[in-house]
């Protein structure tokens, strides 16, 4: 019975396997040799975590760059040409990352800014500099640099500099010796405490307190009482800004007078909120934008982004912006150029922005330090000295 | 048969000319897709078939991608020496995880497996051997002679090749032996314990099998991507892998591989729909959950049902007579005791379910064992096949003590028993019911999967001819293929039997055989037991039905209060006073109504 039904069926099904197979063999895509149209609109991908825990800031992360793209859409584009935007979903997963980059390898985006995640970037990166899709990222891990690829450019400092720049600030130049760390397990807290703690290292300080949190921890009156009983002159935390927020709330609480220090997320009034203002008076902060109201360049850069998206502009608005512009500079200096050429623009360009001045090196960063501010009657105003 | 051949085929050949058709991108994504199926299928055979709820599964397809990381990445060894070894890790940490299903089962299990998978991702957040939280750049693309599977296109066949046959192993196990037990422990732990199913060894099998899978999708992973990060393993995922297999339907590996297929697609699709993703993603698990709870796999059937609900109905016009066993004669000594209890006394807290109870029965006899409700006879027979660890006192069985030994063990030893509320494996045939108890294979032999498929093979149709002649002495031939739940009560009792005496024991413990039988049924049944004692079986029964108890027992044990109050021949016990006021209150202790109520 098997026999009799397997033969003829496979005779046939082999005969048509044949037929295909001869017609084309091995499997893989014609090269098209990039497509050749210089006269359409310029692609550009933007992709970020649209959906999911991180989609506030793939949000904020879009407007920002959507909104450098159309003032230079509404100046007449380059040479000529509107540029047009594709938006990409990367869900803040590494997997859904790779689909998304070789999507926008097989649909003929020139390049892609985004996205906000590390990890995501990373997995991309690869895919990208096959492609030769020069990507410019909103992350800041150290690990985007030990990808080594050519074609990949962050638009901000690594988290390495938030730190240096903060070491260097309180220890070489307010001379504080006894300090504390608070910092949680996720990955943005492991990062903090690594490169703080490195950062204190190379200048022979050795925190007096290291306390470890966990992400969804509400209650630190455990480890705050470890600190206090430690009497440091400043405390470092390293977590996402509502539980920074929480932590230092539950220490003025506990009667620890102390300041306190961190990056970017201590900047915001997300923070500033939940902790309240009088608790955070003196917080410093580092961070690569340290308001709106720093410069006339960021004063413009807030009035155009309230106008065009109705919401208070904010730092990682701000980074995608620059990012952006530093691309469609690259862009308009090489004539719509695609690939290693384009890559080579990004690199050569020197564009004074929001977080600085860009100036890239061969590792794909362009700005190297970041703006010491210290919280002064609830606003954050740079640090002085 | 021919159609479901062509199919395969088809579905061959059009797996294997699907990369001339897709683009780099589609390639990818099939890429990740045949990733997701191979998770799908361990998952589904973990918590579809085995009925142990695992969240960890995300875990294990980490360990796998992890280990493959670490030992090319910072060991620098080949890639599939790293494979290699990266499965061995994934099956230890998969038994690790598997451990607490020996104490906890459904949701609390649940509960403790995500906890497992949390503490992976948190682990690996924070490990500087694993890279914390940038992950592990770099992985090698494995290599094969000759092929560059540095290319997604030939990456593929790699994935469809590996797929393929981690697919039709998982077939290949729920079709025979392992996977039939697996199916009977989730549907009923007891009963399944009690047919000689080594239930603890078999959960951790199902956990040992996830991890596998999850474990040859991880190192895929590593191959495909060159890079893992914590986020990939997040709870968000382990969700995905849940959808996918209750979409696709839990209880069957294809469908499990439908659902990894067709939310994989949802979810491309999706991409280009950012705001809407989320909302269209959750619409599709909830329709399915609540209009298919059996999933796309399950639709089939529960069409055909709506069309044929009239028929099912009159299925139970096909049972034949019972064809009596041949008499084995009298075997070995006739009045060794087969079963001894001594001075058995079991507490729970402070009721006293038994106190010092005695009792033996010789080999050969009918033994029936009355009281009124309460006194202790259903839990003799949990004491005896082994449900309950007694408080004190011993179970002797044909010389042996088997005092709390687990109930597979007393299985295996040759005790065999039914249940006073029907306990068959309600999502399996009638013959896999009975094949279940038949089965002699045990958890230690699960390696001739590996080695020996063959031979598992044979010995299944094997298994499954002898099974078709036991259903066919007991007269159920025409319901081999039915669920159990489709079928009348007295055939579903009769189907009870035939499965405890597919063990082959020795000694056949029966809880209210009787129960909701008509006076033909009751009669047949007579006949069964009496047949079953011919054929050497010392049978013991609990029974309220008195005539049935005075004409088919040799001797009657008589329970009150977790107490034995008379023992003998039936027509003494019948006119003991203490037994007639058991059952009837003292002011009632006259012995002449009793007499004309046991003869009638």
């Amino acid at each position: 019975m098997l026999g009799r039904v397997r033969r003829p069926l496979a005779a046939g099904l082999l005969a048509l396997g044949v037929l295909f197979v001869a017609a084309c063999s091995p499997p893989g895509e014609e090269q098209t040799g990039g497509g050749g149209e210089n006269t359409g609109p310029i692609k550009i991908a933007i992709a970020n975590a649209q959906s999911g825990q991180l989609s506030s800031l793939g949000a904020w992360e879009l407007k920002g760059a959507k909104l450098a793209i159309d003032e230079w859409n509404a100046k007449g584009g380059i040479n000529g040409r509107q540029i047009e935007i594709g938006v990409f979903d990367s869900q803040g997963d590494p997997t859904v990352g790779t689909n998304v980059a070789r999507k926008i390898a097989s649909e003929g985006f020139v390049a892609m800014l985004g996205t906000a995640e590390s990890a995501v970037t990373i997995a991309m990166a690869p895919i990208l500099q096959q492609a030769q899709i020069p990507n410019i990222t909103s992350g800041q891990s150290p690990g985007l640099i030990a990808v080594k690829s050519p074609f990949l450019f962050l638009n901000g400092p690594t988290s390495l500099t938030y730190d240096e720049t903060l070491a260097k600030h309180v220890v070489d130049q307010k001379g504080l010796k006894t300090i504390a760390l608070i910092t949680n397990n996720g990955s943005y807290g492991k990062g903090e405490h690594d490169s703080f703690t490195k950062a204190l290292a190379t200048r022979g300080v050795t925190p007096v307190a290291d306390q470890v949190v966990t992400t969804d921890q509400k209650d630190f009156s455990a480890a705050l009482t470890n600190i206090r009983q430690k009497n440091p002159q400043l405390i470092f935390v390293g977590a996402e800004e509502v539980q920074s927020g929480l932590i230092v709330k539950q220490a003025r609480d506990l009667g620890i007078k102390a300041p306190f220090a961190g990056a970017a997320p201590q900047g915001t009034p997300v923070f500033l909120d939940t902790a309240g203002a009088a608790n955070v008076e003196g917080t410093i902060v580092s961070t690569p934008y340290l308001s709106n109201e720093v410069d006339d360049a960021s004063k413009t850069f807030a009035a155009a982004y309230k106008t065009a998206t109705g919401e208070e502009a904010e730092m990682h608005g701000a980074k995608a912006y620059d990012g952006a512009q530093i691309l469609l500079t690259a862009l308009k200096n090489s004539n719509a150029a695609k690939g290693k050429e384009l890559a080579d623009a990004i690199r050569a360009v020197k564009h004074k922005g929001l977080l600085g001045d860009f100036a890239y090196d061969d590792t794909g960063v362009g700005i190297f330090a970041t703006s010491i501010g210290t919280i002064t009657s609830g606003k954050l105003v740079p640090a002085a000295g | 048969m021919r159609i479901r051949l062509g199919a395969i085929a088809a579905l061959a050949v059009a797996a294997w000319l699907l990369p001339y058709q897709l683009n780099s991108y589609a390639m990818h994504v099939v890429n990740v897709m045949l990733l997701y199926a191979i998770l799908s299928v361990g998952l589904g055979l973990c918590m579809g078939i085995a009925g142990q709820i695992n969240l960890a599964q995300v875990a294990f397809f980490g360990v796998g991608a992890y280990a493959t990381a670490v030992l090319t990445v910072k060991e620098g060894m080949g890639f599939w020496t790293a494979a290699v070894l990266a499965l061995l890790a994934t099956a230890a940490i998969g038994l690790v995880v598997g451990t607490p299903a020996l104490r906890v089962q459904s949701h609390y299990l649940g509960i403790v497996t995500l906890g497992l998978a949390l503490a992976f991702t948190n682990w690996v957040t924070n490990s500087t051997l694993a890279g914390g939280a940038e992950g592990i750049p770099g992985i090698p693309r494995p290599t094969l002679p000759g092929v560059d599977l540095s290319s997604d296109y030939l990456f593929y066949y790699v994935e469809l090749a590996l797929f393929a046959v981690t697919l039709v192993f998982g077939l290949f196990v729920v079709h025979t032996s392992l996977g039939r037990r697996m199916r009977a422990m989730r549907d009923d732990s007891l009963a399944a314990g009690a047919v000689g199913v080594e239930v603890p060894a078999l959960r951790m099998t199902a956990f040992l099998l996830a991890s596998v899978y999850g474990g040859v999708a991880g190192v895929l992973y590593s191959g495909l991507i060159g890079y893992v990060a914590p986020e990939t393993f997040s709870i968000a995922n382990m969700f995905l892998l849940l959808a996918m297999v209750i979409i696709g339907g839990r209880q069957s590996l294809v469908g499990c591989v439908i659902g990894a297929i067709s939310l994989a697609l949802v979810r491309e699709v999706l991409i280009d729909y950012p705001t809407y993703a989320q909302v269209a993603y959750g619409t599709v698990v909830v329709l399915t959950v609540v209009f298919a709870p059996t999933g796309l796999a399950g639709l089939p059937v529960r069409l055909r049902g709506l069309l044929h609900r009239r028929t099912t109905a009159t299925a139970s016009s096909g049972l034949t007579p019972f064809r009596p066993y041949d008499p084995a004669g009298t075997t070995g000594e006739p009045d060794a005791p087969m079963l001894a209890v001594r001075d058995l006394s079991m507490h729970f807290r402070g009721v006293k379910a038994l106190t010092e109870v005695s009792l033996e029965v010789p080999a050969g006899q009918i033994r029936g064992i009355v009281g009124p409700n309460g006194s202790g006879k259903t839990t003799l027979f949990n004491v005896v096949s082994g449900l309950y660890r007694p408080t004190a006192g011993r179970v002797v069985l044909d010389g042996r003590d088997v005092t709390a030994a687990r109930p597979f063990a007393l299985a295996h030893a040759g005790i065999a028993r039914t249940f006073q509320n029907l306990r068959l494996f309600s999502a399996l045939s009638v013959r896999d019911n009975v094949l279940v108890a038949l089965d002699p294979t045990r958890a230690s032999g699960t390696w001739r999967y590996l080695v020996l498929p063959v031979g598992v093979w044979r010995r299944d149709r094997a298994l499954r001819r002898e099974a078709d002649a036991l259903l066919d002495r007991f007269g159920l031939a025409a319901f081999a293929d039915n669920l159990p739940t489709a079928l009348p009560y007295g055939i579903q009792r009769r189907v009870e039997i035939a499965r405890a005496m597919a063990a082959r024991p020795r000694l056949l413990l029966l809880d209210e055989p009787a129960a909701g039988l008509n006076g033909d049924e009751v009669r047949q049944l007579c006949d069964i037991v009496r047949s079953i004692r011919d054929f050497g079986v010392t049978v013991v029964v609990i029974e309220h039905n008195m005539g049935m108890v005075m004409s088919l027992c040799d001797h009657v044990t008589v329970f009150a209060h977790g107490a034995i109050i008379a023992d003998g021949p039936p027509a003494e016990v019948a006119i003991s006073p203490e037994v007639i006021e058991a059952y009837l209150g003292e002011s009632m202790a006259m012995p002449a109504p009793v007499a004309s109520e046991v003869q009638g």
